[in-house]
């Protein structure tokens, strides 16, 4: 069945559906009718991937979209609705994935949520003054007046009882790792409650982009999270690219995929040794920090940037990729496997299998509510990978298997995620065996539009949607995988004991700078 | 098990890699006879990220990965800041964070030196014009030394720690 079709069986038919230009669907819905259509999506297996606004995107006024996926169908879903005022019915007793988008939101907008059971503000902290909205644009980027807080903390859910009691951590941690702070509930060393409270990092990066050339714009796209460069950078450019209609070469499309699972790699061998270091084994950790150092050099020699930064552009690659660079890539990788598999004869060690067991459950009853993304939802059993449910670039023409697997442990993301590196390795090599020799880069012309465009970095789905007036980005949304995972551990964490907690935080991988933007 | 146990007698990981980078070995050793003359054979980092996008952090603690492990010259990245000599920070001041890092500072005990690794550290990254940032750490804190990068790399890094000795001794005499 096609989505459209199914639509109209949900809805009736005679909707407002447009097609969008990389494949999503957007179905217009009216305010007070956004309730009961989003239900009716989630009876029906429809699973919320993000929800975002934007000012002035028909008339004057606000417009949010929610967007969504569902099992069997490569397009996305996008529900628009114009708002008459600033107000609109909540959506996260449907979706509890909705609380921290209707948040921010209204941290951004001043669009407010009628009985959303969480209003406290997101990304804006205790400093910023109240009515203040970044993302209006009656908001001109500059500095602003900050307010010293009224020595009110941020209110934290009390847990009370015998025993109980709050250990609160960061946001600067006792470790080289960005800020946050987690508040936890412990009674004796188990954890009762965790509550987070991220976007210590909030560096503005969506008003940023705004009023910027779309080719000016890739680097907004570099810095959401410096370990998902080349992921954001392609997101952001293939939503642009459809927009303006660009198409990309054979050559560049095989080197963004070259640089895609490059990324994946090492990415993956950061954390495969971060958790066996955090369970005070650093000498097991070291062969795979010895390959992940490997790879930054191979990055470094094929783009001139450890963490690819700077290749990627608008219509293709920035330069072409030294040949003999690309002779030792295939060298480097024939005998990578082999290494890889007697470093990874590590997870034979009782003790550190007695560690990784049973620690940290991802609960496969949490995927769909909180859109749990990447290998930490596939190391629970769902069966997710953007490069297969919603193909782009290279990846339309591969047959890729998604792997699964069903412990929802530590030891099941470590497991799967030292397979899925022998997969990436595949990926690349096929790529370079049949390389086209033409050219990296396509001239183009900016046309104005919208687009949606997702891309699965090493830690799950990240989504982009852009929406350029005049030549100029307009409005930038990015949401990375991180968004939707962190709000996972807060119950990945339950019933484990204090001390497990940075082996479950590695496990899962999750970037501070990605989430809060 | 038999081979388990004969396996320690095995070499280790580490010692099967060739080290090549001549160039990072010379720094790192004058270096450490800085650090030894300077702060008494071990130099204390505390590394304090403000608002960076993770990348500076990474080559940070591949600084002390295999390749580099650059305890070897005397320099520890410590946990809590009272421990700490310089303060190493990373990424544009936000104002989100702005009050944690300027305890963090506060917490250290005198003499204690700042350095700025990393272009929004440095206050030439992208992010000037943001209402979200002050902008680099010289914001709020008296900078010693800049490591400029879009992240610099680990050697980068380690001359920019050797240029911060080089100063300081000259300071001391």
């Amino acid at each position: 069945m096609k989505l459209n079709d199914e639509l109209e069986k949900l809805f009736g038919k005679k909707l407002e559906i447009a097609a969008g230009l990389n494949n999503e669907l957007y179905l217009t819905v009216q305010e007070n009718q956004v309730q009961k259509a989003i239900s009716r999506l989630y009876e029906n297996n429809f699973e919320l991937i993000l929800l975002f606004c934007a000012e002035n995107f028909v008339d004057k006024g606000f417009t949010l979209f929610y967007a969504f996926e569902k099992v069997g169908y490569s397009e996305i879903l996008v529900l628009q609705c114009s708002l008459a005022g600033n107000h609109v019915a909540s959506v996260a007793t449907v979706f509890p994935s909705a609380c921290w988008y209707e948040r921010e939101v209204t941290d951004g907008f001043g669009v407010e949520f009628s009985g959303a059971f969480d209003k406290r503000r997101l990304f804006l902290h205790e400093t910023y003054p109240a009515d203040f909205h970044p993302l209006l644009k009656s908001f001109k980027n500059g500095k602003i007046e900050t307010v010293t807080p009224s020595g009110d903390e941020y209110p934290f859910k009390v847990v009370e009882g015998e025993g109980v009691y709050q250990i609160p951590v960061g946001p600067v941690h006792a470790g080289i790792i960005e800020p946050g702070h987690f508040r936890f509930s412990v009674i004796g060393e188990t954890i009762f409650n965790l509550e987070i409270k991220m976007f210590y990092k909030h560096r503005g990066l969506e008003k940023l982009a705004e009023g910027l050339k779309p080719q000016e714009c890739v680097k907004i796209a570099e810095t959401v999270s410096g370990d998902e460069t080349v992921a954001n950078a392609v997101a952001f450019c293939s939503a642009v690219e459809k927009i303006s209609n660009i198409a990309v070469s054979r050559r560049a499309l095989q080197l963004r995929t070259v640089f895609l699972e490059l990324e994946r790699i090492y990415s993956y061998l950061g954390d495969l040794g971060g958790m066996i270091v955090d369970v005070a084994y650093p000498a097991g950790a070291s062969p795979f920090f010895i390959l992940r150092e490997e790879i930054f050099r191979q990055n470094e020699a094929l783009t001139g940037s450890r963490f690819m930064k700077g290749i990627v552009a608008l219509g293709g690659l920035c330069k072409d990729v030294p040949e003999q660079a690309l002779r030792n890539l295939s060298a480097f990788l024939g005998s990578f496997s082999k290494r890889l598999g007697k470093a990874e004869g590590i997870d034979n060690t009782f003790s550190l299998i007695d560690r990784f067991e049973t620690t940290g459950n991802v609960k496969p009853e949490l995927l769909i509510p909180l859109h749990v993304t990447g290998p930490v939802a596939r190391a629970s059993g769902k069966t997710t990978d953007t490069r297969i449910d919603h193909p782009y670039g290279l990846y339309r023409e591969m047959d890729l298997k998604v792997r699964t697997l069903q412990n929802k442990d530590v030891l099941a993301r470590f497991s799967l995620k030292a397979e899925e590196i022998l997969d990436s390795i595949k990926i690349i090599q096929d790529v370079l065996c049949k390389l086209d020799s033409g050219e990296i880069f396509a001239p183009y012309q900016i046309k104005d539009g919208y687009a949606l465009s997702i891309v699965e970095s090493a830690r799950g789905q990240s989504v982009h949607w852009v929406l350029l007036k005049n030549g100029l980005v307009d409005r930038y949304k990015v949401r990375t995988a991180s968004f939707c995972n962190w709000q996972a551990i807060e119950h990945a964490v339950l019933g484990n004991i204090v001390p497990d907690f940075p082996l479950i935080n590695k496990s899962m991988n999750l970037s501070y700078a990605g989430t809060d933007l | 098990m038999a081979k388990r146990i004969l396996s320690v007698f095995e070499k280790k990981a580490t010692e099967n890699f060739p080290f090549k980078d001549a160039e990072f070995e010379a720094v790192g050793l004058s270096l450490k006879k800085e650090v030894d003359k300077v702060f008494g054979r071990s130099l204390a980092i505390r590394e304090l990220d403000s608002g960076s996008d993770n990348s500076t952090e990474i080559e940070l603690v591949n600084l002390t990965a295999p390749h580099y492990d650059v305890e070897r010259f005397g320099i520890t990245f410590v946990a809590s800041p009272r421990h700490a000599d310089v303060l190493i920070v990373t990424g544009a001041v936000t104002l989100n964070m702005a009050t944690a890092a300027k305890k963090t500072y506060d917490a250290m005990p005198n003499p204690k030196f700042v350095v700025a690794v990393g272009d929004d550290a440095c206050g030439i990254g992208i992010l000037n014009n943001s209402y979200a940032v002050l902008g680099g750490a010289e914001k709020i804190f008296d900078v010693n030394l800049k490591i400029p990068g879009n992240p610099p790399s680990p050697k980068d890094i380690l001359k920019g720690i050797l240029a911060l000795t080089k100063k300081i001794s000259e300071i001391k005499k």
